[in-house]
């Protein structure tokens, strides 16, 4: 016991390579979001654990941390298709945040849904560099630290109820790991783009090389303390990060509402369990960034959107993850040199599970 | 939209907002009505033109000229001008003390300000009413002195370094929101709310955070749930023989310009309890279907010969092909709730197929109310009568049945919520009903869509004609008694003319108005006391616009 509160008090070692978990509340996931240009496909699964790896006081017997996958797939025609949150990920799935390895090594990726459908098997490689995007403390003792890798390239096989493609994706990973309960933290507001790539001119890169340009954004919003919202965005040229807009030089404006017959509410079983209540999905959301000279604005607006109901630990109310598709425009003066690109992207919008 | 040849003043942009709010947001007029009550405003614009506005009942009136002696009299300079109505700007209390010039007894004087307020506040969401003072705006900038007409700038005002715009700015002035239309949402797509931060560098507010809703564009509303039911209809047509003398008339009446009544209270009650109204399509198309294929056979049972402004399907094809084609549009109203099974599951369908059952029997029992009293000669003395039969004939498969529908698609199948919205309902039904009579002897027929006096003329027993019989002397009802009973290839428009002016010299129309006003109000009373279960959204938001669509019709 007292090892265990020694433990806690001095907060979760690492975050590189390899930390325990000690308390009921430590998390980890490791997320991939994949978008496959020109075709209109888009991956998102979401790997995670929760809770101590050793027993705790007052734990049942046989306590094991929980590990969940969620995998979902989006297909042009069909719309989301999704796993249940027990989908089969591999022992140790690919990350760049585990020992450095080298760029464009590929090593595969494969989640699959337990029914068979969805599921991916990629091959996936980095082009870029990972890099800090938040780190978070609020609410006592909770916190959270995020961090980002844009330029993920991959190609392999998407499948859904509906049939079986190749793809080439190219997309985003995020290593998130922490201690916090649901309605402590609130909510928050994340989402990527990358520069399309392969164009005839110079500027636009190689189809295998880093994106020209890859742009990530986070507004985290705990519910306490009243300062502790935090956000960022964060710029990179060609696989480096070059510019981090820190919270007090943000702006983040929403406008609109997605019209509810376009957010698909996701795991199946969801469904199943009664209709929950859930806020309206912001349909446009614009964040305007300034740094000294450098200027960045990103305007993003969703077309779809597939509501993941988490169950809540505390509370009746779900905690409802959004994630939304949509063309983003990025425009921008950094160290003097124009940033001007449209892409697809993908925005997350978490929360409300508060009473 | 207004002509381009009608003069753009003042007193003109306020008789247009006022009626399209009465058609589009009725909530809007009424609770203004309920501030304004009995006050007559005399109103002067920046440009000279003067307007005249009173209440009845819960209709706004706006007389573009000044009528006799106002109660409270109002200026509006352009500084207010500018911050009436406009939805990207702080509400009418920013109006400065001196540019809204209101006078008149203090109580009055209140009640103006808080009628104006609501109007601005609550109708600046309305795209229509945007576009409509835009278009004013564009037209006549006198009345909004020097900075009307300003083009939204094409560099930052924060400077001119590239994207030097801040998140709202952009959003309200540089690339604004533009409607939905890819999607046409067919609920909560009419309604355009200003952009908001969620964070500005300190202040932080949640994305989930719930906003007041805003009042819904029935108009536009109405249209696109209307669209999205004859879509459905078209998908379930079979593409198969005999398509002229089957397949191709039924989809006859569908396609005829209804108003969407139906097909909206479905999906607006479908989302008002947190569904997706695309989940009420098909129930939508069902009762649509129903509704049709009960026409067809009214129309034959009534010798009908006009519809919707087009001859009857009896009219222009005979009674035997009119009463096959019925048949088929019932048969595939059943096979439009049967396919719920794919799409609602098994016991929201098995919920769809009782409301469906129920629904018909009601309107068999009152139809066949109706024709027994037209077959035995016979005029109900009470108003009651009138209300059961009404009710049963119309009232369930128009009002009742589709909001009940709508709900059993979200997955309320417990009679107890289910009923809530009988009373509420059956009292704004009738009153519907009653306008719908009151239309056809004094509206415009092109705008009705029926004959002039087709009611008269068919002996229907309406709330006019029960009162008629009830204050006539016995000479009159006898004479009234033989013009009624001829059988309607024997009767004259003239005659029916008779009954009308007997109508009119008792007293019956007004009667009829004042009783519809009266069934409207207690209406509104139960739908905000029995329905209070439903938390504000964008679904009760358009079940509330409807639900005053009956106090502001105009008459």
């Amino acid at each position: 016991m007292s090892s265990d509160v020694a433990l806690s008090e001095l907060g979760v070692p690492g975050p590189f390579p390899r930390s325990e978990f000690h308390h009921p509340l430590d998390r980890q996931w490791l997320h991939y979001a994949f978008l496959s240009p020109g075709s209109g496909h888009a991956v998102i699964s979401n790997l995670s654990v929760l809770g101590a790896e050793h027993q705790v006081v007052g734990a049942p017997e046989g306590w094991a941390p929980q590990r969940m996958a969620i995998l979902l797939v989006h297909d042009p025609v069909h719309g989301w298709s999704s796993s249940q949150f027990n989908a089969v990920q591999p022992d140790r799935p690919w990350s760049a945040f585990r020992l450095p390895h080298p760029h464009a090594t590929p090593d595969g990726f494969a989640v699959a849904a337990a029914a068979g459908s969805p599921a991916v098997d990629l091959t996936l490689s980095r082009t870029s560099r990972p890099c800090t995007s938040q780190c978070a403390p609020f609410a006592g003792d909770q916190f959270l630290r995020w961090q980002s890798e844009p330029g993920v390239r991959g190609r392999g096989t998407l499948r859904t109820p509906q049939g079986e493609v190749v793809r080439d994706v190219v997309g985003y990973h995020e290593r998130v790991r922490g201690r916090w309960s649901w309605p402590d933290l609130g909510g928050w507001v994340f989402g990527f783009a990358n520069a399309p790539s392969g164009g005839e001119d110079a500027e636009s890169g190689d189809e295998q090389g880093p994106p020209p340009w890859s742009v990530v954004f986070t507004l985290i919003q705990p519910e306490r303390p009243v300062d502790a919202v935090t956000g960022s965005v964060m710029l990179w040229r060609r696989g480096r990060m070059v510019r981090h807009f820190p919270r007090r030089r943000l702006e983040v404006a929403v406008h609109g509402e997605l019209d509810r017959d376009r957010v698909v509410l996701v795991p199946p079983l969801a469904a199943v369990l009664a209709t929950a209540p859930a806020p309206v999905v912001p349909r446009r959301l614009v964040i305007s960034a300034c740094l000294g000279a450098d200027r960045l604005l990103l305007d993003f607006e969703a077309f779809t959107a597939a509501r993941i109901a988490n169950p809540s630990e505390t509370s009746l109310r779900p905690f409802s993850v959004h994630e939304l598709l949509g063309p983003c425009t990025v425009h921008g003066v950094v160290s003097g040199e124009p940033v001007d690109f449209r892409a697809d992207g993908i925005v997350e919008f978490a929360g409300g599970a508060g009473d | 939209m207004t002509e381009s040849t009608v003069a753009h003043t003042g007193a003109r942009l306020l008789a247009d907002t006022v009626t399209a709010l009465s058609q589009r947001a009725p909530a809007i007029v009424a609770a203004a009505a309920d501030h304004l009550r009995d006050i007559v405003l005399g109103l002067h614009f920046h440009d000279g033109s003067q307007a005249t506005m009173s209440v009845r009942h819960s209709r706004l009136l706006v007389e573009q000229e000044l009528v006799g002696a106002p109660d409270v009299e109002v200026v509006f300079d352009q500084r207010a001008m500018n911050l009436l109505f406009d939805a990207q700007r702080p509400p009418v209390e920013q109006v400065l003390p001196h540019s809204l010039d209101v006078r008149g007894r203090q109580e009055q004087v209140l009640a103006v300000w808080r009628a104006f307020t609501l109007l601005a506040q609550r109708s600046s969401g309305l795209r229509y009413v945007q576009q409509l003072w835009r278009e004013y705006r564009e037209q006549a900038p006198r009345l909004w002195g020097r900075i009307a007409g300003d083009a939204a700038p094409a560099v930052s005002p924060h400077g001119a370094v590239p994207t030097g715009w801040r998140a709202t700015d952009f959003l309200a002035t540089r690339r604004p929101l533009e409607a939905d239309e890819a999607g046409a949402a067919t609920i909560g797509g009419t309604v355009d709310t200003t952009p908001r931060l969620l964070w500005d560098g300190r202040r932080s507010s949640s994305w989930w955070d719930v906003r007041p809703v805003g009042d819904a564009d029935l108009v536009d509303t109405m249209l696109a749930c209307r669209a999205r039911t004859n879509r459905e209809i078209d998908d379930m047509l079979p593409d198969r023989e005999p398509k002229p003398d089957l397949y191709d008339l039924m989809k006859s009446y569908p396609a005829r310009q209804g108003k969407g009544l139906r097909p909206t209270l479905t999906f607006a009650t479908c989302a008002a309890f947190g569904a997706k109204p695309e989940h009420a399509a098909r129930a939508a198309a069902a009762l649509e279907l129903f509704h049709n294929g009960f026409l067809v056979h009214d129309d034959i049972a009534d010798e009908s010969t006009h519809r919707r402004g087009l001859p009857t399907m009896n009219a222009e094809f005979g009674n035997g092909l009119a009463v096959n084609v019925g048949d088929g549009l019932n048969l595939l109203a059943v096979d439009a709730v049967l396919a719920n099974l794919e799409t609602l599951g098994l016991a929201r369908t098995l919920g769809l197929i009782q409301e469906a059952m129920h629904m018909c029997r009601e309107s068999i029992e009152g139809q066949a109310m109706e024709l027994g009293w037209i077959h035995r000669r016979v005029v109900p003395s009470r108003d009651e009568d009138y209300f059961t039969m009404s009710t049963k004939k119309t009232g369930w498969y128009t009002c009742i049945s589709p909001c009940r529908m709508g709900a059993v698609c979200a997955g309320v199948t417990d009679p107890a919520v289910l009923g809530r919205f009988d009373e509420a309902f059956r009292l704004i039904g009738i009153a519907f009903q009653i306008q719908d009579d009151i239309l056809n002897l004094v509206g415009d027929e092109a705008l009705y869509g029926k004959e002039a006096l087709g009611d008269l003329l068919e002996g229907k027993r309406t709330v006019m004609l029960i009162h008629l019989f009830r204050t006539a002397s016995a000479r009159e009802r006898e004479r009234l008694g033989q013009l009624l009973h001829r059988p309607r290839s024997a009767k004259t428009q003239d005659e029916a003319e008779e009954v009308l002016a007997a109508m009119r010299r008792h007293g019956s129309i007004d009667y009829a108005i004042a009783l519809a006003d009266r069934l409207a109000a207690a209406g509104i009373t139960h739908f905000e006391n029995d329905l209070d279960i439903i938390p504000e959204n964008e679904g009760k938001a358009v079940l509330r616009q409807i639900a005053h669509y009956v106090t502001t019709r105009p008459l």
